[in-house]
C-alpha cells in the first residue's frame, strides 16, 4: 500500500470516510438480501425491517458526502487522495440507490403477499438479487483492495444479471397472457426484476468507479448491454 | 470548439519558448541539477515544484544566467531562448536579462521613488527616446503590474514606502518594463497574504497573455491554481512534466504523487 500522510489527521479522515462507506455497502447487502428472502418467504416482517432499515443508509450516505466535502475544503486533496474522495461520492450514491430499490422491493412484498404465488417467480427474483448481491460484495472488496482487475471482473458479470432479466421478463409476460388474473402480482414482481437489474447498473458503475480510483481512468468502453426487453413484443 | 471542459486546457498548444537539454549543475562538487531536459512554452505559466533542495530555484536561475553571479557554480548542457544558445559567448547576460526577467522571493524595490524603480531598466537598455516616452513605459508597465491605480498619484513617494503586497507587484512592473519575453518567478508570493496572494496570483494570469512565466513555489495549491503545466524536481532530478491538471489528478511517477499528497516520499 502507499505510505501514509506527513498529515496523519488526514489518513484518518480519509480511513473514516471510507470505513463509513464501507457500513452502508454492508447495511445494503444485507437489504438486498433480506428483501429478496422476505419476498419469496411471504415475510411481512422482514420486508419491514427492510423498509426501515433505509433510513440509515440514507444517513450515511450524507454523513460521507458532508465529510468527502469537508475534506475537500479543508485538506484539499489531489492525485489518489482526490480520486479516493470523488469515488467516495459517487459510490455512495450508487449505494443509496441501491437502498432504495431493496426498500421498494420490500415495499411490494407487502402488495404481493396478498395475492396469490405466480409460478416460481419469487425463487428466480431471489436468484437474481442474490447474483446482484455477490457482484456488490465483490465490487466492495476490489475498492478496499484497490483492485482494478476484480472490478473489471464485476463489470463483466452484470451480463449474466441482465440475462436473468431477460428470463424473468419473459416468464412473467407468459403469465400474464395465459391469466389475466396474474397481471397485478406480475406487474410488481416486474418491477422488483427491473430494480435488481438496476441495482447491478449501479454496482457496475460502483466498479467502474474502482478501476478509475486505481487507474486514474474511466474504462473507456461499457460492455454490450443484454437488456433486450427494451425490443421486445408480445411474440416474445 | 468542440472542447467543452470547464478549465481551458492550452498545455500543449504554443510554441516552444525555451529548449533545455541536458542540463547539469553544479556547485563545487555537488550535482545539483542532472541531466534536465525540458521544453517549456510560450504564452504559458510553468510552475516547478519540488522540496527544499531539490534543484528548482537552482534550475530557475538557469533560464537568465543569474547562476553566472555564483563563481563556484558551474552549468553543463544547452539552453536555447528561441533557439540562440544563451550561455554562447557572445550573448550579453544584461541583455538575457532584460528578455528574461526576474522577480524574487522578498519584494526588492530599488530605495528610489516608485517611478525611478520602474523607470530604471528602461533607461540603462535605452528603450525610451524622451521623456514622454519613458512616461508612458512606466504607465503602462505599472498597469500590468495591477498596481497604477494605487500610485498613480504618488509616482514620486519611495517604492520601500508601500505595502509587501504593493511592493512585489511593483516588482514584477519593474520586470516587465523592459519588456522580456519571459519572465521568472521565484517564490514570488511567500511573503504576502493571501488577498495580495490573490492579486498577484491573478496578475501572473493576466502576463500569460504576453509571456512565458516560469514559477517557483512551495505552495502546491500555487502551483495547481496558476500554472497551465507543472514540472516535479526531487533530488536534482525532473521527475515529471506535464499538465498541471494531470499532474495534480493523475501523476504518473510515484514520487510525484507522494510529494504532492504530502505522503513521505
Amino acid at each position: 500500500m502507499i505510505d501514509p500522510h506527513i498529515a496523519s489527521a488526514f489518513d484518518r479522515d480519509l480511513e473514516a470516510i471510507q470505513a463509513m462507506l464501507m457500513k452502508m455497502g454492508g447495511l445494503v447487502e444485507a437489504s438486498i438480501l433480506n428483501g429478496a428472502e422476505a419476498l419469496e418467504r411471504r415475510d411481512l416482517e422482514m420486508a419491514e425491517a427492510v423498509r426501515a432499515g433505509d433510513k440509515a443508509i440514507d444517513r450515511l450516505e450524507e454523513q460521507v458526502n458532508e465529510e468527502a466535502t469537508r475534506v475537500i475544503a479543508l485538506r484539499a486533496p489531489t492525485a489518489s487522495d482526490l480520486r479516493t474522495v470523488m469515488t467516495v461520492i459517487k459510490i455512495s450514491a450508487n449505494l443509496e440507490r441501491c437502498g432504495d430499490y431493496a426498500k421498494n422491493m420490500a415495499k411490494r412484498t407487502t402488495v404481493l403477499a396478498e395475492t396469490p404465488p405466480v409460478g416460481s417467480a419469487s425463487v428466480s427474483i431471489r436468484k437474481l438479487a442474490r447474483e446482484v448481491q455477490m457482484m456488490l460484495k465483490d465490487a466492495l472488496d476490489s475498492y478496499i483492495q484497490r483492485d482494478a482487475d476484480l472490478a473489471q471482473q464485476v463489470i463483466e458479470r452484470d451480463e449474466d444479471v441482465d440475462q436473468l432479466y431477460n428470463a424473468l421478463f419473459r416468464e412473467l409476460l407468459t403469465h400474464m397472457m395465459e391469466d389475466p388474473r396474474n397481471i397485478t402480482p406480475c406487474m410488481h414482481l416486474h418491477f422488483v426484476a427491473k430494480n435488481c437489474e438496476r441495482m447491478g447498473d449501479h454496482v457496475t458503475s460502483i466498479a467502474e468507479q474502482v478501476i478509475y480510483l486505481v487507474t486514474g481512468e474511466m474504462p473507456d468502453d461499457a460492455r454490450n448491454k443484454q437488456d433486450e426487453t427494451p425490443f421486445m413484443t408480445d411474440e416474445g | 470548439m468542440n472542447d467543452m471542459r470547464i478549465i481551458q486546457r492550452t498545455a500543449g498548444m504554443n510554441d516552444i519558448k525555451i529548449h533545455a537539454k541536458g542540463v547539469d549543475v553544479f556547485y563545487g562538487d555537488n550535482h545539483a541539477i542532472k541531466d534536465v531536459s525540458v521544453d517549456i512554452e510560450d504564452k504559458t505559466v510553468t510552475a516547478f515544484i519540488g522540496p527544499s533542495g531539490c534543484g528548482k530555484s537552482t534550475f530557475l536561475r538557469c533560464l537568465n544566467r543569474m547562476n553566472d553571479t555564483i563563481d563556484i557554480c558551474r552549468v553543463t548542457g544547452d539552453i536555447r531562448l528561441d533557439d540562440e544558445d544563451i550561455y554562447d559567448k557572445a550573448v550579453d547576460p544584461v541583455q538575457l536579462r532584460a528578455k528574461v526577467g526576474m522577480v524574487f522571493q522578498k519584494p526588492n524595490p530599488f530605495p528610489k521613488s516608485i517611478y525611478d524603480n520602474v523607470a530604471y531598466g528602461p533607461r540603462i537598455h535605452g528603450l525610451a527616446r524622451n521623456k514622454a516616452d519613458l512616461d508612458e513605459i512606466v504607465e503602462k508597465s505599472l498597469r500590468r503590474g495591477a498596481i497604477w491605480d494605487e500610485v498613480k498619484d504618488r509616482l514620486d513617494a519611495p517604492g520601500t514606502g508601500l505595502s509587501g503586497g504593493q511592493q512585489q507587484r511593483l516588482c514584477i512592473a519593474r520586470a516587465v518594463a523592459t519588456a522580456p519575453e519571459v519572465l521568472l518567478m521565484d517564490e514570488p508570493c511567500s511573503a504576502l497574504d493571501p488577498i495580495a496572494t490573490a492579486q498577484v496570483e491573478e496578475l501572473i494570469d493576466e502576463l500569460r497573455q504576453n509571456y512565458s512565466v516560469v514559477i517557483v513555489t512551495h505552495s502546491m495549491q500555487q502551483a495547481a491554481r496558476v500554472s497551465q503545466k507543472t514540472a516535479f524536481f526531487h533530488l536534482g532530478d525532473l521527475v515529471e512534466y506535464g499538465e498541471t491538471g494531470k499532474i495534480f489528478t493523475n501523476p504518473d511517477d510515484s514520487r510525484t504523487e507522494s510529494y504532492i499528497t504530502g505522503r513521505i516520499g
